[in-house]
């Protein structure tokens, strides 16, 4: 285990070191651009999103009843990391003028369907759980 | 000034105050697996990419299997989709240690501590920074100054670099949580969501958002894939990446006087398109894949490069430097090696799915050989040059 742990960090460190390599040539702006986006999407994870997923869960808390919040979170899990991993149609930036064949679906109405769909999920799956146990509350 | 410290050391929480068992190792290391297999596919498939943009000389890259850039370059993009709720919810499961303070006192505890968080702090900005300029990308928006294909393949390298070396710090912890049975008598009795379920919707969220992307490589999904970046639609049943405004090739694809120019040597020969269309032609069903991921089969009629070659009396198994007449962007030339050249597949194509080559697929010729990266099968073809 100690060797396959000292294996893993050197091979680890020392693909770090030849991914600075790589950058070796990038001049100041690019460098700069470059560590730009890797502090900002740390910050906007740590700082902006995280939190407000911590927020949302205190409310959660407070208004669910008790047989419901794991049935939401669920829901929410779902919605959210899929709303976030189509952010990128969904922005709408991106594209170009002419260029009929990219980003040309109705991603706003697809989105909408998928919140309704998982919507509706979760309170069939919230009413079913009710029926089961049903003095949980 | 210590009263101060202590006052807003108070205010910032602490891991104990995240209070959901279902945070921690036992939903990290699980998440981590899932996570650790698609950067790991991600990061190999990225690898590849740039292998087959520029063969090296150790790992010669051939025209067989036709579909292999198309089936490697859309896991690149797949499991960079699918990576995304698996990280959010892997950083979700570990967030309260970002609230940890240092245990003990002492130069040595705040190093070793500083180092450890550095490196954590390394792996969580390089892996998000791989997902989110992946997929700003592949929507062609480019709010950065870097070069995208560069810096993303450098990332890449401090991407996998970091995961190893975290894998390696936590190891044992990580052997402990995954031989322990993944719920407990806390996480069973909590009130929220067990880890079951948040392992659960993270495998569920993955799948479902390559499910409703993934139809621009997967034929079957387009209809379901509603979130794609393209369908594979296009003014002849195919996307377009470049149009020939975009590319400032209008001017020379439209010119009525054009001729193909073939050059060996010393030997030069001009056809022009109609004296093209006279020569013996072929047709193949052959993919255009797409770094950005999409990929879509089409019926390519042309000539063969090697049936040209032969007529400036060149090897049909010789380098060819492929020119455009586009003025703008990149890869106005390419480089078929001698194993595409030689392919009897490899088209100077005239004909898309049966029909004239729209001005935006290349008109009046453009290359097509199976097993190449979209950008390397260049449009609006002026010359062919053997080289020497």
């Amino acid at each position: 285990m100690r060797a396959a742990r000292l294996g893993l960090g050197a091979l680890g460190i020392a693909a770090i070191v030849w991914g600075g390599w790589l950058l070796r040539d990038d001049g100041i702006d690019r460098l700069s651009s470059t560590a730009l986006w890797l502090a900002g999407v740390v910050v906007l994870h740590d700082a902006v999103l995280a939190p407000l997923v911590v927020l949302l869960g205190v409310v959660a808390t407070k208004v669910l009843s008790q047989r419901h919040r794991a049935v939401v979170a669920v829901a929410f899990v779902v919605w959210g990391t899929v709303t976030l991993a189509v952010a990128n149609v969904l922005s709408g930036v991106g594209g170009k003028p002419g260029m009929d064949s990219l980003l040309h679906r109705p991603y706003l109405s697809a989105w909408l369907a998928l919140t309704g769909l998982v919507l509706g999920v979760a309170v069939v799956a919230a009413m079913m759980k009710g029926r089961h146990r049903p003095t949980d509350a | 000034m210590k009263d101060i410290v202590a006052a807003i050391d108070e205010r910032i929480p602490r891991p104990n105050d995240f209070t959901s068992p279902a945070r921690g190792p036992r939903t990290a290391a699980r998440t981590g697996l899932m996570l650790g297999s698609c950067v790991g596919i991600c990061f190999l498939t990225g690898l590849w990419s740039h292998f087959q943009y520029a063969s090296p000389g150790w790992l010669p890259i051939g025209p067989d299997p036709a579909w292999l850039y198309r089936v490697t370059q859309g896991l690149h993009v797949a499991t960079g989709v699918a990576a995304i709720p698996l990280v959010l919810v892997k950083l979700w499961s570990v967030y309260p240690r970002l609230f940890r303070r240092p245990r003990k006192r002492g130069i040595r505890a705040v190093v070793v501590g500083g180092l450890e968080r550095a490196s954590v702090a390394l792996l969580v900005s390089a892996v998000l920074f791989q997902l989110v300029t992946g997929a700003i990308n592949i929507v062609q928006w480019y709010p950065w100054s870097f070069s995208f294909r560069a810096t993303h393949e450098a990332v890449a390298f401090v991407a996998v670099g970091a995961l190893l070396t975290h894998l390696a710090v936590k190891l044992p912890l990580v052997r402990i949580a995954l031989r322990s049975p993944v719920e407990d008598r806390l996480s069973r009795e909590s009130d929220g969501p067990s880890r079951r379920a948040v392992l659960l919707s993270a495998g569920s969220a993955s799948a479902l958002a390559v499910l409703l992307t993934a139809g621009q490589t997967v034929p079957f999904l387009r209809r379901v894939s509603v979130f794609g970046v393209r369908d594979g639609d296009g003014p002849q049943d195919l996307p377009v990446n470049r149009t020939a405004r975009a590319a400032g090739a209008i001017d020379g694809a439209t010119d009525p006087g054009f001729a193909l120019e073939l050059r060996h040597g010393g030997r030069v020969m001009r056809l022009t398109r109609a004296q093209l269309t006279e020569l013996p032609q072929r047709t193949h069903r052959l993919p255009i894949a797409c770094v950005e991921g999409w990929s879509r089969n089409a019926t390519w009629t042309g000539v063969a490069v090697a049936d040209l070659l032969e007529l400036v009396g060149a090897d049909p198994a010789s380098v060819v430097r492929v020119r455009s007449m586009q003025t703008r962007g990149a890869f106005a030339s390419s480089e078929l090696p001698a194993d595409f050249a030689s392919d009897p597949r490899t088209l100077l194509a005239l004909e898309l799915n049966g029909e004239t080559l729209d001005l935006d697929y290349g008109y009046p010729c453009r290359i097509i050989a199976p097993n190449r990266p979209g950008v390397l099968q260049t449009k609006w073809v002026t010359s062919l040059e053997v080289a020497t």
